[in-house]
């Protein structure tokens, strides 16, 4: 370990790449963990950060961003797999995070241990989710003497938070995937009231701005209607929950102002999301006012009008195939295996069929692979299936874009700026842009890119004085 | 009596163990029986290091022999060269000549494994089956627990 007073960041995952987040931040012999995902395109072990490249039992404390696999879904094996318990280190998320992430895990296991991919059993998750301490949104936590951290929110989903952690002094914000756009349901990510040391920002997007709000959806509902009045279905492959929300009321919406739409159903296939609506509305209150104001006039967005359920039968995806036009959401969100992938190989011959990508694809998954338009592709059971469908990419994945990290970036103000979760290309770009504009502003801020076991120390002159972080 | 040897992934709690016939194995077929007992070798991200769990010295040369009933320490770690991991050079079968006059004999069971890998493939352009490349759960390797 490098002397008492270096922070040493090690990114066990999402070092120069997009998934299992893992960041291990190391000051005056004390350890704090940032985030525990999988990687979505690997299987089993292979989807694990590199965790053993870490000695568990150090550990003084482990925080979870948000709910989405490749920040939370490692953490059951890191708790129940690894000697993490044998030492003092404790778990925090944020209440709904730990109450979506209960479901999310219960689908997880249940999905990969019908092959020989099972990490863990249901057990070992009870477990794990029993010793996670929930938290609020600026409650200051005192871990141990010396840590202490606030969780502000981070938009992006539900139970999003940033964390400004306070170490011996040095004070270090992790925004987790974050999104300063309100949105339909959430509130943007909020600026933190003080000046971190060390800001450790996601780079998804890298130095792509995408267009606005009003454009995304306009296009998107056009495409939409388009696809139907083409006698087509559309698929719409994303995870069960988090932008599956925004999207069903932007769907209700639109519905509802085209009295022609009302024959065509918009189904929504997911048992997952079914459980976790109710903590949706449980949460309301951590919503946006569009949502709260909606909600206090007894009209809960969440009831969605146009919406239904796909039957709970076995072979529903050959039959909603087989029917007339419709709408589907459907996970996972990367059409590996499920749902997704099995509608997109029923509907993939046909022409009038659409297919649209409304999130981040990561690299290597078929989401990503079907952008390029290929002709044909190998179906699961490895037969070729020619590809008519239409591919078209309109994003509604609440990451920051170019515009909105950079400037995040700059007010944020802090000395050392720690790229993570992106592509190195798009990292890359997004470092020479943000060190430019440093540059003509004089001022020194490095900007960092480590990868994946690269351990970046960094050195502070003066004493911190260790001191609580917030007002 | 088949022989084991233990192995542990330097973050896991409990030991899990590889058997087969002979008083030893080489340091590549035991990486190959770990990787394909964890289900790892599809993803090319990770190099495989196994370390001596006493001394804690690495066993660099793929064809050192690892006697019966030790006990190894294995690390997964990001591949030297991003995108380039090993995994698949194990699992394909391309084994460099071991110099052992004891070739490390496979029970039974998991000869089938072995001859279903990409070899047979370009000898039987009919078997399309993508699952013919990653082959099922290695039988004689079992988690201890
Ligand atoms: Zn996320
Ligand atoms: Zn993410």
């Amino acid at each position: 370990m490098a002397d008492s007073a270096t922070l040493s960041v090690t990114m066990l995952g999402a070092g120069q790449e997009v998934g299992r987040s893992c960041c291990v931040l190391q000051y005056r012999g004390k350890i704090l963990v940032c985030d525990t995902g999988v990687h979505p395109a690997f299987s089993g072990m292979a989807s694990l950060p590199f965790i053993d490249a870490l000695d568990w039992s150090t550990v003084d404390a482990i925080l979870v961003t948000h709910f989405h696999l490749d920040h939370a879904a490692a953490l059951t094996y890191i708790t129940e797999k690894t000697n993490f318990k044998d030492g003092k280190g404790k778990v925090y998320m944020t209440h709904p995070t730990k109450a979506v992430h209960k479901f999310m895990m219960q689908d997880f296991v249940r999905t990969s241990s019908s092959s020989s991919d099972a990490l863990f059993s249901p057990l070992d998750m009870q477990m794990s989710l029993a010793s996670i301490i929930p938290v609020s949104a600026h409650q200051l936590i005192t871990v141990c003497p010396g840590i202490s951290f606030i969780p502000y929110h981070a938009g992006h989903v539900l139970g999003a938070c940033m964390f400004l952690i306070d170490i011996a002094g040095l004070k270090i914000l992790y925004t987790g995937d974050y999104s300063r756009e309100e949105d339909r349901h959430l509130v943007k990510a909020e600026l933190p009231p003080i000046r971190p040391d060390v800001l450790i920002v996601e780079s998804t997007y890298g130095v792509h701005t995408g267009e606005s709000r009003e454009e995304k959806e306009s296009r998107f509902t056009t495409l939409v209607h388009s696809i139907i009045r083409r006698g087509g279905h559309v698929l719409l492959p994303t995870f069960a929950l988090g932008m599956a929300q925004e999207l069903l009321l932007i769907l209700d919406e639109y519905w509802k102002k085209h009295p022609d739409l009302h024959n065509v159903p918009v189904y929504y296939a997911s048992g997952l999301a079914r459980k976790c609506m109710a903590v949706y509305q449980t949460y309301i209150h951590t919503m946006n006012a569009n949502i709260r104001s909606r909600f206090a006039k007894r009209d809960n967005p969440f009831v969605f009008k146009h919406i239904s359920n796909v039957p709970q039968t076995r072979g529903w995806e050959k039959k909603i195939a087989d029917g007339p036009p419709c709408v589907v959401l459907a996970s996972p969100g990367f059409m590996q295996v499920g749902p997704s992938r099995e509608l997109f190989e029923l509907w993939a011959p046909d022409a009038r069929n659409g297919l649209i990508i409304t999130g981040y694809s990561i690299e290597g998954t078929l989401a990503r692979d079907i952008m390029t338009e290929p002709e044909e592709f190998t179906s699961l059971k490895g037969t070729t299936i020619p590809r008519r469908i239409s591919v078209d990419e309109i994003s509604f994945s609440a990451h920051v874009d170019y515009a909105q990290n950079s400037e995040f970036i700059e007010q944020v103000k802090a000395q050392h700026v720690v790229l993570v979760h992106g592509e190195s290309t798009g990292m890359g770009r997004l470092r020479a842009a943000m060190q430019s504009r440093f540059k003509e502003r004089d001022e020194d801020v490095k900007i960092h890119t480590p990868r994946n076991l690269e351990t970046l120390n960094l050195s502070f002159r003066g004493e911190r004085v260790a001191k609580a972080i917030g007002t | 009596m088949a022989s084991s040897v233990f192995y542990k992934f330097s973050s896991q709690k409990n030991e899990s163990r590889v058997t087969f016939d002979g008083t030893g194995i080489s340091v590549f077929d035991l990486k190959r029986e770990i990787i394909l007992a964890n289900n790892m070798g599809k993803a090319n991200d990770f190099d495989l290091y196994v370390y001596d769990a006493a001394t804690k010295q690495e066993y660099k040369d793929d064809s050192t022999i690892i006697p019966r009933s030790s006990s190894v320490v294995v690390k997964r770690l990001p591949a030297s060269r991003p995108g380039r991991g090993k995994a698949s050079m194990y699992i394909s079968g391309a084994a460099p000549a071991l110099p052992t006059s004891e070739p490390v004999q496979r029970s039974g069971s998991s000869a089938p494994t072995w001859h279903k890998g990409a070899m047979s493939k370009r000898f039987d352009g009919k078997e399309e089956m993508p699952s013919s490349s990653i082959p099922p759960m290695n039988p004689i390797t079992k988690s201890s627990t």
